[in-house]
């Protein structure tokens, strides 16, 4: 049963459509829809019936329409026969009488009859004589009204003279050069009534450098996401995007150095590597946290094997802190813990160390407890979920 | 020559009497406007700036709908009398007139209008007859 409805209604509302689309009942057309209507029904009200159903008074004012419109074609078709562009009298009647012929009028099979004689207007005159004068409910305006086209002037009105002389001047006149010039200053965002094409493309493009440009800045500072490399703008804000964003960085040469690190040796390799990490976060903003891990996968793996070479420890960290996209993810369980943590720009040198320095048995110790936390949430998640 | 002055004469009556009718147009104000009629003709590519024409051709378009409406009218009476006739009882049936679709086909079909709804939609040539005689 409810699918039966639904088709019905579908089709209720593709007949809908149809109808509506059809010549006389378009959207364009509601005022004349309505004002036949009431017609209509003064008319049917004035022969006897006191009430009507809906499709039956739409279907009769639609048919009264082409009706109407039946008669206007035939008497125009007759008028352009005869060699006239308006309509006669003549043509009219004749058109009545096309019409009428179905059900036929008297003296239509006379062939000699003279249009003016014809039944169809007698019938009508017959008709007028006798029934009563029916005035209209409504005061209808004259439609449909008429929008006043103020078109552009010619060259003659506006009294330009036309440039060349295959232009006559009873053309439009060109528009004003104000208003298609494309490059005036960049503040000049007024734009009078014309806008060429290009105009607004320039202003388009103008306006997406600038977000572009934006957002980049915006980028560079935070550093989180992996900065969009982008061509923007001028050579300045290029180099200024490639002094934070590493992708645009020029190429090092061999035996180059891309951080300037004081060549003192601290005493303890930790704060070595702290303050490497310190100026990396730096110059690296842009880098995903993948890469940083990779920076400081090989200083994990140094502390864990122990080298004491702090020099070659520089070099490789410094070689490997380029910015390279390795893609590697998943080193181990333990920097896959401390992921999240490195996107931070800020971080504190103690709490570095921390995470390096004991790494023996409290780090297990507490990995171990973090374990034990995330699987006893996931139980509860599932719990819940359950 | 009296047969040329005749029918000469009754030419003129001709054109007298409907120029008389048009004149007589212009008192009589039909029920349909005639800016609507205008809105309709110009539609169709009629051109007159005559208002007489405009008012005839109103007048005609009220003469037609007034004719099937009257038919309609004769269609529901006839079977409101037909449903009297079964029940005497209720003498006082129902004297409500109302236009429906149902006479109003009827009576566009004498005018060479085809308005009628299907009773039901079939999706099968077959459906209704007689099982005996469907084709399997």
């Amino acid at each position: 049963m409810n699918d039966g409805s639904l088709e019905n209604r579908k089709e209720h509302e593709k007949s809908q459509k149809q109808s509506k689309s059809s010549k006389f009942r378009r959207k364009s057309d509601d005022f004349a829809l309505a004002i036949r209507k009431v017609a209509v029904a003064q008319v049917c009200e004035s022969v006897g019936f006191q009430s009507f159903q809906h499709s039956a008074l739409e279907t009769l004012s639609d048919i009264i329409v082409r009706y109407i419109y039946s008669i206007g074609k035939t008497a125009s078709l007759n008028a352009n026969l005869a060699g006239r562009a308006e309509a006669n009298v003549f043509d009219v009647i004749q058109g009545l009488e096309e019409l009428g012929s179905g059900l036929g009028f008297a003296g239509s099979s006379d062939v000699d009859r003279c249009v003016a004689n014809s039944g169809i207007v007698r019938d009508i005159v017959h008709y007028v004589g006798h029934v009563d004068d029916i005035p209209f409910a409504y005061d209808v305006p004259r439609f449909p009204v008429v929008k006043e086209w103020k078109g552009m002037g010619s060259f003659w009105e506006k009294g330009e003279e036309p440039l060349g002389e295959h232009i006559p001047s009873w053309l439009p006149a060109f528009p004003d050069p104000e208003t298609y010039a494309t490059r005036s200053s960049a503040g000049n965002e007024m734009m009078s009534v014309s806008n060429g094409e290009k105009t607004e493309l320039a202003r388009v493009e103008r306006k997406v450098e600038q977000s572009l440009l934006n957002l980049q800045q915006r980028f560079a500072h935070n550093g989180n996401e992996g900065g969009s490399s982008r061509d923007g703008g001028d050579n300045g804000r290029a180099r200024k995007a490639s002094l934070s964003n590493p992708y645009l960085a020029a190429p090092l040469l061999f035996g180059e150095k891309e951080v300037e690190v004081s060549p003192v040796l601290l005493p303890a390799k930790l704060l070595n590597e702290v303050a490497l990490r310190n100026h990396v976060p730096e110059n690296c903003v842009v880098g995903n946290h993948v890469s940083l891990l990779e920076t400081f996968a090989p200083a994990i793996e140094a502390i864990k094997s122990g080298l004491c070479n702090s020099d070659n420890e520089q070099k490789k960290v410094l070689y490997n802190q380029r910015p390279l996209v390795h893609f590697k993810i998943g080193i181990g369980k333990k920097s896959l813990g401390m992921a999240p943590d490195f996107n931070s720009s800020k971080k504190d040198p103690g709490k570095i160390a921390s995470w390096f320095g004991n790494d023996n048995e409290k780090d297990d110790q507490k990995r171990r407890a973090e374990k034990i936390l995330k699987e006893s949430r996931e139980s509860s998640q599932e719990r819940a979920q359950l | 020559m009296n047969h040329n002055q005749q029918s000469g004469d009754a030419k003129n009556d001709d054109d007298s009497a409907l120029s008389d009718f048009l004149a007589s147009l212009m008192d009589y104000t039909p029920a349909i406007p005639d800016e609507l009629v205008e809105h309709y003709l110009a539609k169709s590519g009629f051109q007159c700036p005559d208002v007489r024409l405009i008012r005839l051709v109103a007048v005609a378009t009220q003469k037609f709908v007034a004719e099937v409406a009257s038919d309609a009218l004769q269609h529901c009476k006839a079977r409101q009398a037909a449903v009297i006739k079964d029940k005497r009882e209720k003498q006082q049936k129902d004297k409500h007139l109302i236009l429906t679709m149902d006479d109003l086909s009827k009576s566009l079909l004498e005018y060479g209008v085809n308005v009628q709804h299907q009773d039901y939609f079939a999706d099968d040539p077959s459906t209704g007859r007689d099982p005996a005689s469907r084709e399997e």
